[in-house]
């Protein structure tokens, strides 16, 4: 890299330190310094449009067709309409499972924010020991592994050498000696949602709590002088905190409990006969196990849909900042 | 605060929220630490009495142990490194530069950060077999990868964002050239935010689970989630191995954590929205 370059107006640039070094900035502002955003962002577009945008799309178009296991193979592409979705429409059980999915979303979203705002509000009068050793188990909690967790929740309520049932027998509750946690569907689902709020709650909390730690203490102090009561206290001073991020936080646990799959596949595949099996199962069972990929396209077309309604007043509010951000 | 008996009281419950959710985990560790005897027996066992590390050996000598932990890590690894480097570079001129088309990146890294991934496996079924890289660590990779990255584009900007553009305008007037001021300047501030991205994208691929069991079909393909998974019908009741393996598969994850756990949350809630 020695040749000899355009010379650089001297005001513009001082000298480089070493030729080579100024040769190339040269040459990309000369050539590359329009193109030079694009080249960077083009893997992370490729990779977005190839793995995201595309199976997003893809999704649409396999919910019009009959695809099986047998089409597949032939490579034969049968357009059917809105076949897959009449046939799902007209199944009594897709709609059990979505309103199971429905209220199973609600449960763990507001167990997670009512404990989360709780434990955020109680951590502010902790002693400061107590307050660290708070913070430790929720990290712990946090950062058990998703299936990792399963498998202890599992183990904690085993039927037969369960701790929860051994405790209860132990307290005088002789009648649940060996029962079992997962004979109903409710109560597989009730056993999930406590999995699920014991492992969400930390990030809420912390995310609260940092929010509570912005309200200049000064404020407290006035709300005291002027005799206001806790509720006041918290409705004119902590809530003005809280509450873009109770809105964000609720928006994120729709969005993640709404989709949960791991948690309920592996505590019972969706059993007992199918009355714990939620809307991202339906869509494994159908897809993967039965390969039945168009019906099971147009159920996950329908997830999707049904998020976004269920999210669209904050999708808005997220769009419009965001854009006027950028 | 004020008064003793208040403070008291509100110190009980802080405690005992605490127990709360630190129980799972102490009953994971002692769990796996007790004979496999001890674990079935009918007796009340709230503290182990004996402690043993033969679980771990058992677990971490069984053949397939040592293979799903490196199938867990080469994708997981696999994928941060390549959303690290994509995700920089997508990162440095959304925060650095003017440019026509901006806005709209900015949108799809957002609507892939909401993309409900749970929702688009049938399609990534298809394009990987029709790629014919079903069953291959490879399908994960770039599963991974793709899932972390529009995450690691919008925390990474904020980070780059935060370090000064005098620093490198600076270093450009001392005779760097823009690539050298980068280089020089702000990559090195950048560390902590690249550790920080960097370990949330571990996480995240680290747990993923309904990926890694739907593609991988051979049991010598899985990943540790799906293996662990696995535990209960391979083995029939095997709690203290099945105990094992979660404490060796969560530690990993826990490590991480700790280190930086503060800025987790300040990277999860980057640029919430307010009203």
């Amino acid at each position: 890299m020695t040749t000899v370059l355009p010379t650089v107006p001297a005001g513009d640039h001082p000298p480089a330190p070493s030729g080579g070094r100024k040769a190339r900035s040269a040459v990309r502002r000369l050539t590359g310094e329009r193109a030079m955003p694009y080249l960077l962002l083009a893997p992370a577009v490729l990779v977005l449009v190839a793995f995201l945008g595309w199976p997003a799309v893809q999704v649409i178009g396999i919910s019009l067709r009959r695809l099986d296991l047998g089409a597949l193979v032939r490579g034969e592409v049968v357009w059917v309409g809105l076949a897959n979705y009449r046939e799902i429409f007209a199944d009594p059980e897709f709609w059990t499972i979505t309103l199971r999915t429905l209220a199973f979303t609600a449960t763990c979203v507001g167990g997670v924010m009512s404990c989360a705002l709780l434990i955020a509000l109680l951590m502010r009068h902790l002693p400061s020991a107590v307050r660290v050793i708070l913070q430790v188990t929720l990290v712990l909690a946090w950062a058990m592994p998703i299936i990792a967790s399963t498998t202890v929740f599992q183990w904690i309520f085993d039927q037969q050498y369960g701790i929860l049932n051994k405790t209860l027998v132990k307290l005088g509750f002789e009648s649940f000696a060996g029962h079992s946690w997962f004979g109903s569907g409710v109560s597989t689902l009730a056993v999930i949602s406590l999995l699920i709020i014991w492992q969400a709650v930390p990030f809420v909390t912390f995310t609260l709590y940092a929010g509570l730690l912005t309200v200049p203490k000064d404020l407290y102090e006035a709300a005291g002088i002027d005799g206001a009561r806790p509720s006041q206290v918290f409705r004119a001073v902590s809530w003005p905190a809280l509450r873009p991020l109770i809105t964000l936080t609720t928006f994120l646990s729709v969005l993640w409990n709404f989709k949960v799959f791991a948690q309920v596949w592996a505590i019972r595949e969706g059993g007992p006969d199918g009355e714990s099996t939620t809307l991202p199962v339906l869509l494994y069972l159908k897809g993967i196990a039965d390969s039945r990929f168009g019906v099971a396209s147009a159920v996950a077309t329908l997830m999707v849909l049904l998020l976004v309604v269920l999210t669209a007043r904050y999708l808005q509010l997220l769009l419009r900042t965001r854009e006027g951000q950028a | 605060m004020r008064t003793g008996p208040r403070r008291i009281l509100l110190g009980t419950i802080g405690l005992l929220v605490a127990a709360v959710f630190a129980f799972p985990t102490y009953w994971m560790i002692t769990s796996a630490l007790k004979p496999p005897i001890e674990v079935l027996s009918a007796r009340y066992d709230l503290i182990p009495l004996s402690v043993s590390l033969d679980n771990f050996a058992t677990a971490i000598a069984k053949p397939g142990f040592a293979t799903y932990l490196t199938n867990s890590l080469i994708v997981t690894l696999g994928a941060v490194a390549c959303s690290l480097v994509a995700g920089l570079l997508a990162a440095v001129p959304l925060a650095r530069l003017r440019f026509r088309g901006r806005k709209g990146f900015v949108l799809l890294v957002l609507v892939a950060q909401l993309a409900p991934l749970e929702a688009l496996f049938i399609p990534m079924y298809l394009l990987m077999k029709d790629l014919g890289l079903l069953n291959t660590l490879p399908s994960l990779l770039l599963v991974y990868f793709a899932t972390t990255l529009p995450f690691t584009i919008w925390t990474l900007r904020g980070f780059v964002n935060g370090i000064p553009v005098e620093l490198e305008e600076a270093a450009m007037v001392d005779g760097c050239g823009r690539w050298g001021a980068f280089r020089r300047v702000t990559l090195p501030l950048l560390g902590p935010g690249l550790v920080a991205t960097s370990v949330f994208g571990f996480i995240t691929a680290w747990n993923e689970f309904l990926y890694a069991f739907v593609f991988m079909r051979d049991s010598s393909k899985y990943t540790l989630p799906v293996w662990l998974e696995s535990f209960q019908t391979a083995f029939g009741t095997d709690w203290s191995g099945a105990m094992a393996g979660a404490v060796l598969y969560s530690v990993p994850a826990l490590v991480f954590f700790l280190l930086v756990q503060r800025k987790l949350v300040s990277g999860g809630t980057a640029g919430a929205v307010k009203g």
